[in-house]
């Protein structure tokens, strides 16, 4: 079936099969910063926006995001807040192996956009779905915590 | 990946139902689809529900809480009316469901007709006494969501579809908590009680219990909110509270499996009833779920 999606700001005509899930149209378009982990929705590395709200891809089917909007990691490169958090997170060392960096970067954007107040508790809430098996989460805590304190100061 | 032959979108209830009715094969609908997309169940096609115009949450001109069928698990942890009725308690309780992204697509239609015995929105609606909305393609009824659930993973539906399901306004007032115990935070329930009281002028004039994960289906323990409608909050002494406990552990009807014991479960339903009634009738003004058992 055709359908047509918002994809990181560009107007993108898709041909998908009905049991097809986002995630795998998503590879399938070049967009592989979403990553295959699990498939079962618990390990958050194939968190994209749907519509501005952190979805697993993976439990999304794609046909479902007809007429919506679907940001990647891709789509927010040149963004002033994610380069913030890209910046920080390699500052404080948040990131070993990388593979759940896309998914964790897309959670934690998701909440830093809604702006303050945002504290330690609000930042593990919005970590619930991304799992990390070499760094653990105390640097990428700190680092959304740095990043939270600036926005707080300019906003 | 998932063999679907069709992937069909209704615009509204009653396309929905005629959407499912109009086969070949084997139909299922599907909403935020995040138990479905695991389990790939057996069928030709789905008709996705998200369109259907049954995601709003509101408070109606009588008062009733409306929960749309389609409305995110995320959308009830944040919305006004959800958070400013009985204290907060289903958005609380929807808060514990899964985790950030699955709520975000996860809704509270899905989380019912799944009909998971543990399914984490069912006792906390149970004890706000809900009832449920059902679209066929001429006609809407309701009944008790007590009688929603027939057995494990088996609904009243059949191919019709739930539209939402709506909290009386009277349990607007109502002191409401629950608890959802589990082995890891994001794992499915071990036990869950959800207890919700009426008080007024120092006496317990409502009292609802309700159970999650100890029984076929999601139940109400109706000998022990017998035992305390009516009675006065000061009378309610420890051993009161015990034999209500006991009662209403007495109720239940669990099973062993892999993630717990019956025994063990049955015992968990006394300390967490005992426990919900003790801290709402304390009224210490927060409705958080506290830690584990």
């Amino acid at each position: 079936m055709n359908i047509s999606l918002n994809l990181n700001g560009t107007a993108t005509d898709w041909e998908v099969a009905p049991g097809q899930t986002l995630l795998q149209a998503l590879r399938a378009s070049g967009a592989f910063s979403v990553k295959l982990g699990c498939e079962t929705g618990d390990c958050g590395s194939c968190t994209v926006l749907l519509d501005g709200q952190p979805v697993n891809s993976c439990v999304v089917p794609a046909a479902r995001v007809n007429g919506s909007r679907v940001t990647t990691l891709e789509g927010l490169l040149g963004d002033d807040l994610m380069i913030r958090l890209q910046t920080e997170l390699v500052e404080q060392g948040a990131v070993q192996c990388g593979y759940c960096i896309p998914g964790m970067l897309i959670s934690l954007y998701a909440l830093l956009k809604q702006g303050p107040p945002i504290d330690e508790e609000t930042i593990r809430h919005a970590l619930t779905g991304n799992l990390c098996r070499c760094t653990g989460y105390v640097k990428p805590v700190e680092a959304a915590r740095a990043v939270a304190a600036v926005l707080e100061e300019t906003s | 990946m998932w063999k679907l032959q069709e992937y069909r979108i209704a615009t509204n209830p009653a396309e929905a139902v005629a959407l499912m009715r109009k086969g070949p094969g084997k139909g299922a609908y599907i909403a935020g689809g995040t138990d479905m997309l695991l389990e790939h169940p057996a069928c030709d096609f789905v008709v996705d529900i998200n369109r259907a115009g049954i995601g709003d949450v509101a408070r109606t001109p009588g008062g009733d809480l409306f929960l749309g069928a389609a409305a995110t698990l995320q959308e009830l942890v944040g919305n006004e009316f959800v958070t400013g009725f009985a204290g907060g308690a289903v958005s609380m309780a929807a808060s514990q469901c899964g985790n950030r992204p699955v709520r975000s697509t996860a809704t509270v239609g899905g989380n019912l007709c799944n009909a998971l015995p543990s399914a984490d929105m069912a006792p906390v609606l149970l004890a706000l006494d809900a009832t449920c909305y059902i679209a066929d393609e001429d006609y809407q009824e309701s009944l008790p969501l007590t009688d929603f659930f027939v057995g494990p993973r088996l609904t009243v539906l059949e191919d019709r579809l739930l539209v939402g399901v709506a909290l009386p306004g009277e349990c607007a007032g109502w002191r409401c908590a629950s608890h959802k115990l589990t082995r890891t935070a994001e794992d499915i329930s071990l036990v869950q009680v959800a207890v919700a009281l009426g008080v007024d002028d120092g006496r317990i004039q409502e009292a609802r219990i309700a159970l999650g994960a100890v029984a076929p289906v999601p139940m109400r323990a109706s000998l022990a909110e017998t035992m305390l409608t009516g009675q006065e909050i000061a009378a309610i002494t420890p051993d009161v509270m015990g034999d209500v406990a006991a009662i209403a552990a007495g109720e239940c009807d669990p099973l062993d499996d892999h993630r717990a014991s019956a025994e063990y479960r049955r015992d968990m339903v006394s300390v967490l009833t005992r426990r919900l009634v003790t801290r709402i009738l304390s009224d210490d003004g927060d409705n958080s779920q506290d830690g584990a058992a």
